[in-house]
């Protein structure tokens, strides 16, 4: 059952343009000009429940414009947004208590006293009864690892430790949708794979609905078998991540290993109008293969004797991604 | 709802007692400014000169006035405005309470640990001017009355010049002209019974005189009932007014509020 129904959305941010200088600034008193940036522009989607959708794109593309739309922070410049058959923009408190937004560059934490102090507000706000609410936060602090933090103060936590706090913080009232903005950004990786660890489970045993933002593709990788690609605003792209990969790089990567180096002239021969990616090791040999002759090239590098190591794996998905991006927009327009 | 106001003025304690050195001190500075008009004024009087107040009025006026201002002070517009323009009210709006709720916690859980610092401030400055306040329960009780209300218009007008910052860049140059006049016209510098009569009847109407000025007049006696009657009916009146004030701006204002920053 769609649960986030999504109908031409778009919003419109107006400013003014300033000149630069003291000139510039003058002349602002007298006469300014209004521009718009269309954040987002025509979007249309569903999600259904417990689904985990990962929405891609580069900065300024409209993805947290797109999350703060469906949390209700911002109203709508045109089309119509409904999430479990609330409208976002209203905040009905009914709307408010079944879902969560954690932002990665923004506390919602105060950062002078003990989490716990804002977590037992949060009980009052969500009117938690005590049961409940000890029961859940003592839960959530055993699966995130953060029972001994609950009553240090805020400020002296690493920004690890604090995120694992802003993650309990937001599902102490248990929502049906959370909606994550960048939430491993700035963690090493040891933290990073925790939250992502987490918020599968999460998903498996509450079949919480997980919408999220994130640079690291690994946290795509991991969590959602479903994207958006999203780039000035409209979608780009919406289905599974793997068909977004073969979509973008219908080839795969082959790389074998050598005993002895290897002669252009015999690899050209031996694999005619492959792509040969550059390598400072003259034994090593990186091919893109279409997926089709990947069987056939593979056997054909073996049959040239001494290979020692051979490997057939998926072009990274950050390598698409990349390439996603820098594609002028009609180009992504056929994918 | 009281529960949610009660953790949340809880939380400021924790908070203001966090930085509780600073607040000794800001109640140092609250105390200095009437004490120095109090002996302005008594010089004034030492001198023959007629005043509407004797040496005892002024006294208590002055007194009272450090206890007063301190429980009617509001100092969250240029912190509304600031929350508004960075996006910081974001995490507020996500939750099922009105942002309201915060500030309110936050106005009376500091001024609560201001009241531990400065009532034996002004304890020992009663002392030494041998201090004589009025014993007139009915004047206390009516004081007390009026007090929340002041507070309470002094926190609305400021939450309201604050919320101007969903449209407008900076406020701060309002919210100064509103500490400087408004103080004026509230008796924070000379009490509004010192003010040439001709200007009495706007003095009475402004809404300064109902966030400091009202309850130091109902508590020295120098109200009739029907001024008495009259100043309530103002006060009450420029919380509703305040109050929707503040439900519209905040109605309309959330449509312009751009969410800025993550």
């Amino acid at each position: 059952m769609a649960i986030i129904l999504v109908e031409q959305l778009a919003k419109t941010y107006r400013f003014y343009r300033k000149e630069p200088g003291l000139r510039g600034s003058l002349r602002g008193l007298i006469h300014r000009k209004m521009l718009e940036t269309k954040a987002v522009n025509d979007l249309s989607f569903t999600v259904e429940q417990g689904e985990i959708v990962g929405f891609l794109g580069p900065n300024g593309a409209g993805k947290t414009t797109t999350l703060k739309l469906l949390c209700g922070l911002l109203y709508p410049s045109s089309g119509r947004a409904t999430v479990l058959g609330y409208t976002p923009h209203r905040r009905e408190h009914a709307y408010l208590r079944q879902i969560a937004l954690v932002m990665g560059q923004k506390n919602m934490l105060w950062w002078d006293i003990p989490a716990m102090e804002t977590l037992l507000m949060h009980k009052e706000i969500y009117r938690l009864s005590a049961v409940d609410f000890k029961r859940t936060v003592d839960e959530l602090a055993d699966i995130l690892e953060v029972a001994q933090l609950l009553r240090v103060q805020v400020r002296k936590l690493s920004l690890g430790e604090r995120m694992k706090l802003e993650l309990l913080f937001a599902l102490v009232h248990r929502p049906q949708i959370l909606f994550l903005d960048e939430p491993t950004i700035g963690l090493d990786v040891v933290a990073q794979q925790r939250v992502r660890d987490f918020l599968r489970t999460l998903n498996r045993e509450h079949g919480t609905t997980i919408l999220l933002t994130s640079h690291y593709m690994d946290d795509i990788e991991a969590l959602c078998p479903r994207v958006m690609v999203i780039d000035h605003g409209q979608l780009q792209f919406d289905g599974k991540l793997s068909m977004l990969v073969e979509g973008i790089a219908p080839y795969k990567l082959l790389t074998a290993i050598f005993a002895d180096p290897v002669e252009a002239a015999v690899v050209a021969t031996t694999v005619p109008g492959l792509k040969v990616l550059p390598t400072d090791d003259p034994r090593r040999l990186g091919l893109h293969v279409p997926r089709t002759e990947v069987a056939e090239v593979a056997g054909r590098l073996l049959r040239l004797g001494n290979v020692v190591d051979l490997s057939i794996t998926e072009v990274p998905v950050e390598d698409i991604i990349r390439q996603v991006f820098s594609a002028p927009t009609a180009s992504k327009e056929q994918m | 709802m009281p529960r949610l106001i009660w953790r949340c003025v809880a939380m400021n304690v924790m908070l203001t007692i966090e930085y509780r050195g600073e607040f000794v001190i800001r109640m140092i500075n609250t105390l200095a400014g009437p004490l120095i008009s109090l002996l302005v004024w008594l010089t004034v009087s030492e001198q023959g000169v007629h005043l509407p107040y004797d040496r005892d009025q002024f006294i208590t006026y002055y007194l009272l006035l450090s206890l007063v201002s301190m429980l009617t002070a509001t100092w969250l517009g240029g912190y509304l405005a600031a929350t508004i323009r960075q996006g910081d009210l974001s995490p507020w709006l996500l939750r099922p309470a009105p942002y309201i709720v915060n500030q309110i916690g936050n106005n009376i859980g500091e001024k609560l640990i201001k009241l531990v610092f400065l009532c034996p401030m002004v304890g020992l400055v009663a002392v030494f001017f041998r201090a004589s306040l009025p014993t007139d329960p009915r004047a206390w009780l009516l004081f007390a009355l009026s007090l929340p209300l002041a507070a309470s218009v002094a926190f609305l007008l400021d939450f309201v010049i604050g919320s101007l910052a969903f449209w407008v860049q900076d406020v701060w140059g309002l919210i100064r002209v509103k500490e400087l006049v408004g103080g004026f016209l509230a008796g924070q510098w000379v009490p509004l019974a010192l003010f040439p009569a001709r200007f009495r009847g706007l003095l009475q109407i402004q809404p300064f005189r109902y966030t400091l000025s009202f309850p130091l007049e109902v508590l020295t006696g120098h109200l009739t009932p029907a001024a008495l009657t009259y100043g309530f009916a103002w006060q009450v009146g420029y919380c509703v007014l305040l109050w929707a004030c503040y439900r519209i701006i905040w109605r309309y204002g959330l449509r312009a509020y751009a969410a800025t920053g993550a």
